[in-house]
């Protein structure tokens, strides 16, 4: 192997990351649906010959660090020699990319000189595949109902289209067209990550470009296993509950033990939920890819993950849980499971990482869909579907951030009322940021979302709305956020539903749907939150008077002015 | 009698004027810029080089004052008022995260704190029809509070204004008529377009900067009117275009990007002349570079920019800024060596500039391997401290295991690397291949790292435009007044005949007509140019295409023919519909064009210097970029020095003079 100087070895780790970006870019756009385009529901890695990251572009964050154990996964399953040039695979089989079938995973080995020098893989939402209902179904309880499933699939053969495999594709899809759109998009988006890396070859060679790979990952090991030899030993723990599996369970538990020995980690999620009947599960390279995330929030955040990242990390899921389906679990939303674990990592760790770690967030997508026939447009089919925004938790010196979107989502933003109301036979009469719904604290924890609809024909409502169980927590004696509720008021009937997860209650004409959804963890004591900021709170509606004096003991005048003497009474009492 | 077509481009630290005379070559002048009054240094400029204001027939100008209030956040305090029960919807600014890997996340701040987003009721449907009148009870507690608070500046926007503006209207007469002498800002005229939050945010902009820049604008006016000048004031816009300092009070926001832009329609009139179409427009200076890109001769523009995460939706020339120039700092990391995003700016700057600066940077290194002159900024104005480079580079050169000048060298190709990789990015997300155009340097910093950028990129020819350090005023006296309007226009392309499309149009360029005559120029020198924003039935974004006919089926071709290009797939088959219709109202400005004769006869040598290239020292020639001639031929290793910039040409780049005086490299085939 060559020497190479650092010169070199950074001009080439600049330009592995570089080629991801172009790859990501080209992904954007050309793709069909808005999901990827505008929501960037999607990732992209340029891998090496032996599976390992090269560069990564950071979309999705449920998407770090996942595709290059497909590529190590399809390896295993039929050897390294099953790549050919011009092959590109497709695979979206839950148990092995870890996520729902929707999440469609494509894999392009790269070739110079007739020999493999690499992967170009990416991960996309695709629109529909093919499952019993639109999207996403939120009552399924076997994969098959939940789309086609593909194992590791050539699309193209050594260079050549197979034209009746993606006929299929196109087949089972309730929008075909879209689907094979996003399809060549991926594709088109491995081929810019070949061009760009067969160039790299041309300039470099072989020998330099492995030679600085493996400096490339000997330094960002380095990197982590400095940081996390500078947390102290020790094992940290962290529970918390899903609602339910989403056909009426009990509580599903998600517990962790966090172990910090010398410069690794391990998270072990032994003592977790067993494998649910409803759609809560996901394959164990998920899993994995979560607890990366939460790693990276808190260790070498601004680093660009490659192959020497996460090596100090271990992720444990015994077998049966949630963690870690298998064959025929139903995985359709997968994601809400790993929201939470995310935010129990970051709890565990608080204790030792004080200035890094917030607290909890509201939560989860808060998925409301409301489908029907539009009489505006000659009753055609529709389908709105929105998540909905929440409170995040504080942090040592800052606030939490009111109505944001949460952890697991890529770059969603709502749909504006001009868009929404154009589109849908729904008119959105309220939308705010729902003061007092943060937890309370030295710092105080963001607020949750209020949204009303008012539904103007005939229609069905379905719901994935979590975390009423276990709400944003607070951290060192910060208080918790609010729980979310649906509260929907339909004419001619006296009752009033409050819900949190249905699949397709009528919502005739004239029906008001209000969703609220929680806030995010306060940090530290309410009492020492300093006056002259809950004051400010108080002006802009973020805390209501009453919570003003009775959570954090700070008392007014007349001229809205902090009243002194009174703030002290109230808080030595 | 002489006569001055005068442009001024007040930066943050330099006063560019460049002056055409009307008898005589193109000259250029420099000066400070005074922050605390711009116009003072704007007329100390013009003094220097015009004997007799009067004799100045047109004076255009770009600036940052509005910028720089809104990023320094010194404008008005605005008071916002939106729709009963959705006045969060500019609070939560919908909901999205611009950065996905920080737990502590933080949105962008909001030029609008939450207590003074006020709302009122009375409610449109999507369809214009009236759901519940405006009420105007309710302006009655906002106008108190406006009063008793003192506050300057009110936007309103409300929802389904885009195509239904009659209850906005109906607030600015309550308004205006309550709240004499306070600007008021509505939604739909700032920006026709749907996305609540950001039009508000749009008109919040408009609001927040307009008091500042009526300030400068009427003090501007004041002072060169004092000093003689009879020309009216012309501001450069955002759009590419210029209008008069009256009309751009009345909409300030458009001119909130007016000093970059004249780099970019500088690139246009390269192009026009010059025979290349497709430019890469590079404006380096010494903490960030600008891209910009010309395509088939038209500057990219996008309806939609960010400052700072606020979205503002209007026509702009399309500029990427990276965060990467001369102060970028060079540093080591677990023994790995990286350049920038640390940047030395320009306090302490480079170590070389000796003001304290001891870290390495992109501008140490050139200087240490003599590709910069220590006399070469600033026509020698400013010198540089070699030793001080020397020592910044010696301290951090071991531990990276290499000797100073391979060091600084790799200093330049990591930086050069970086920014080729950025640009590339940036193209491929357009749908276009850098291997396609031609690179203009531009900017103090811009023809040093040239061709090392389009190695990088595989590009073959490089410009270096007349005074490239005063490019973008240079630009601003190419251009021509212009005035952009728009309607909404939602209708299924299908439905819509070629009738139809002129109705709209002709009174679009009715009201374009009235603009650009009121603003002096003739019937006869006005044209228009009309597009029409489109998309699929169903997608969310438009795309602009420019129309020359109004038969709908070239047009829907062109339309096609534009997603393709920009999204690398179409679908003729399926479903268009129109969003909005748009003119660009041109009135054409007089130019002299007098050709520059330039240089005649030999290049005269400044000298020699021993320059690093690929790790040999060569004996490179200095040469003076003002006696170069067209009949010049060189090659690289050259050097070629001007008061405002220095052209490092490296081996195997061949350099001419093309007929309007621009440096071409070309590189070698192989």
């Amino acid at each position: 192997m060559a020497n190479v100087d650092p010169v070199t070895t950074e001009i080439i780790r600049n330009a592995f990351v570089s080629i991801a970006k172009d790859m990501n870019a080209t992904l954007i756009r050309s793709a069909f649906t808005p999901v990827i385009y505008e929501g960037k529901d999607c990732s992209v890695a340029l891998i090496d010959p032996e599976g390992e990251v090269l560069g990564q572009s950071l979309g999705l964050p449920l998407f770090l660090g996942n595709l290059e154990i497909c590529v190590k996964l399809i390896a295993e399953q039929h050897g390294w020699d099953y790549f050919k040039e011009g092959d590109v695979f497709y695979m979206n089989d839950s148990y092995m990319t870890g996520t729902h079938l929707n999440d469609s995973t494509i894999i392009m080995p790269i070739f110079w000189g007739g020999e493999r020098v690499g992967f170009a893989a990416s991960r996309a939402h695709w629109l529909d595949v093919g499952a019993k209902d639109p999207g996403t179904p939120v009552d399924s309880h076997e994969i098959y109902q939940e789309g086609m499933r593909w194992g590791p699939t050539r699309l193209y053969d050594g260079g050549e289209p197979r034209e009746d495999v993606i006929d299929l594709l196109r087949r089972n899809s309730r929008f075909g067209d879209a689907t094979v759109g996003d399809m060549n998009a991926q594709v088109a988006a491995g081929r810019t990550g070949e061009k760009r890396m067969q160039a790299l070859f041309d300039r470099f060679g072989a020998d330099t470009i492995w030679s600085a790979r493996d400096e490339i990952f000997r330094q960002t090991e380095a990197r982590e296993r400095e940081a996390v030899s500078a947390l102290p030993d020790g094992v940290y723990t962290a529970e918390g509950f899903l609602d339910n599996d989403g056909l009426g369970s009990d509580p599903l538990p998600v517990k962790l033990a966090l172990t910090v020995t010398g410069d690794a980690m391990s998270v072990d999620l032994d003592g977790s939920a067993s494998q649910a009947k409803g759609p809560v599960n996901c394959g164990i390279t998920q899993t994995i890819a979560a607890a990366r995330v939460a790693y990276k929030l808190l260790i070498c955040s601004d680093v660009s993950p490659n192959g020497g990242s996460f090596r100090p990390l271990e992720v444990l899921a015994p077998e049966g849980t949630i963690f870690s389906a298998q064959e025929p679990a139903a995985c359709g939303w997968y994601f809400s499971s790993l929201g939470l674990l995310i935010d129990l990592v970051i709890k565990a760790l608080a204790p030792i990482m004080p200035d890094k770690a917030a607290g909890a967030h509201y939560g989860d997508s808060m998925v409301i869909t409301v489908a029907g026939a539009d009489p505006r447009n000659d009753d055609q089919f529709y389908l709105m579907i929105e998540p909905t925004t929440g409170g995040w938790g504080a942090s040592r010196g800052r606030d939490g951030q009111s109505s944001l979107i949460n952890n697991v989502n890529g770059s969603f933003k709502d749909i504006p009322v001009e868009i929404f109301e154009s589109k849908y036979p729904l008119r959105l009469t309220r939308y705010g940021i729902l003061p007092d719904s943060g937890g309370a604290g030295e710092w105080r924890g963001g607020n949750g979302t209020y949204r009303e609809y008012l539904v103007e024909a005939d229609s069905d409502l379905f719901l994935w709305f979590e975390r009423s169980v276990t709400t944003g927590w607070g951290l060192f004696d910060g208080g918790a956020g609010s729980k979310p509720v649906v509260v929907v008021e339909r004419p001619d009937e006296e009752e009033v539903l409050e819900l949190l997860k249905v699949n397709g209650v009528k919502v005739p004409k004239g029906t008001v749907i209000r969703s609220h959804t929680g806030g995010g963890g306060g940090y530290g004591k309410a009492r020492e939150r300093d006056p002259a900021a809950v004051r400010e709170d108080l002006i802009d509606g973020y805390v209501t008077r009453e919570s003003a004096r009775d959570v954090y003991g700070v008392e007014f005048d007349a001229e809205m002015n902090v009243d002194t003497e009174a703030t002290a009474r109230l808080r030595s009492g | 009698m002489t006569q001055y077509r005068v442009s001024a481009d007040i930066g943050g630290t330099f006063t560019d004027i460049v002056i055409e005379p009307s008898d005589g070559p193109v000259f250029v002048g420099k000066v400070p810029t005074t922050p605390d009054n711009p116009a003072v240094g704007v007329v100390n400029g013009i003094r220097e080089l015009v004997p007799n204001l009067e004799d100045i027939s047109f004076f255009v100008h770009g600036t940052t004052v509005g910028l720089n209030a809104f990023l320094e956040r010194r404008g008005e305090r605005v008071l916002l008022i939106t729709t009963a029960g959705l006045g969060d919807a500019y609070t939560i600014a919908r909901g999205n995260r611009h950065t996905l890997y920080e737990l502590r996340y933080q949105k962008p701040e909001q030029l609008v704190p939450r207590r003074d987003v006020h709302e009122v009721r009375g409610r449109l449907a999507w369809d214009g029809s009236e759901i519940e009148p405006l009420n105007a009870a309710d302006f009655q507690p906002i106008v108190d509070k406006v009063k008793a608070e003192g506050i300057n500046a009110v936007a309103v926007c409300f929802v389904h204004a885009y195509a239904h503006p009659q209850h906005e209207l109906a607030a600015r007469e309550i308004l205006a008529a309550a709240l004499p002498g306070v600007s008021i800002s509505l939604s739909h005229e700032i920006a026709r377009e749907w996305r609540e939050y950001e039009r508000a945010s749009s008109a919040v902009m408009n609001a927040y900067v307009a008091p500042v820049v009526e300030r400068y604008l009427k003090s501007l006016r004041g002072e060169l009117h004092d000093l003689g000048m009879q020309a009216t004031v012309h501001i450069m816009q955002s759009n590419g275009g210029v209008s008069t300092a009256e009309t751009a009070q009345k909409h300030p926001v458009f001119t909130l990007l007016s000093g970059p832009v004249g780099g970019t329609i500088a690139g246009t009139a390269l192009a026009a002349s010059g025979g290349r179409k497709n430019l890469l427009c590079v404006d380096m200076g010494g903490t960030s570079f600008d891209l910009s890109l010309v395509m088939d001769g038209h500057a990219n523009a996008t309806l939609e920019t960010e400052l700072e995460g606020l979205p503002l939706l209007m026509s702009i020339i399309d500029i990427e800024t990276i965060g990467t120039g001369g102060g970028s700092i060079a540093w080591m990391e677990n023994g790995a060596m990286r350049v920038g995003p640390h940047s030395a700016g320009s306090i302490p700057g480079p170590a070389c500039y000796g003001r304290g600066g001891t870290q390495p940077t992109v501008t140490d290194a050139n200087l240490f391997l003599g590709r910069l002159g220590e006399k070469s900024l600033l026509g020698g104005d400013m010198s540089l401290d070699k030793q001080a480079a020397t020592t910044a580079i010696e301290s951090l050169a071991p531990e990276a295991g290499l000797d100073s000048t391979a060091f600084a060298e790799g200093v330049l190709s990591i930086s050069n690397a970086a920014m080729a990789d950025a640009m590339r990015t940036i193209t491929i997300s357009q749908g276009v291949d850098p291997r396609e155009f031609a690179l203009v340097a531009f900017g103090g910093a811009g023809p040093m790292a040239a061709a090392f950028l389009a190695e990088e990129l595989d590009i073959r020819e490089v410009v270096v435009p007349r005074f490239p350090g005063t490019f973008s005023a240079w630009g601003m006296l190419q251009t021509d007044l212009r005035h952009d309007f728009t309607q909404s226009f939602f209708r299924a392309a299908a439905t819509v005949v070629g009738a139809d499309l002129d109705a709209v149009f002709e009174e679009l360029e009715a009201n374009g007509r009235e603009a650009i005559l009121s603003e002096g120029v003739a019937e006869a020198d006005i044209s228009f140019q009309r597009s029409a924003d489109m998309r699929y039935l169903g997608q969310e974004y438009s795309i602009n295409v420019l129309l020359d006919s109004n038969d709908t089926e070239a047009i829907g071709k062109a339309f096609h023919a534009a997603h393709e290009r920009r999204y690398g797939h179409s679908s003729p088959g399926a479903p268009v519909e129109f969003v909005n219709l748009r003119v660009a109202a041109f009135g054409a400005l007089k130019k002299y064009g007098n050709e520059d004769p330039g240089a005649s006869g030999d290049a005269a040598m400044l000298g020699e210097r021993q320059v690093v290239f690929a790790g040999k020292t060569l004996t490179t020639p200095i040469v003076a970029r003002d006696s170069l001639s067209t009949d010049y031929k060189g090659a690289g290793p050259l050097v070629i020095e001007e008061q405002s910039a220095t052209t490092v040409v490296p081996p195997g780049w061949h350099v001419t003079i093309d007929k309007l005086g621009s440096i071409v490299l070309t590189r070698e085939e192989g």
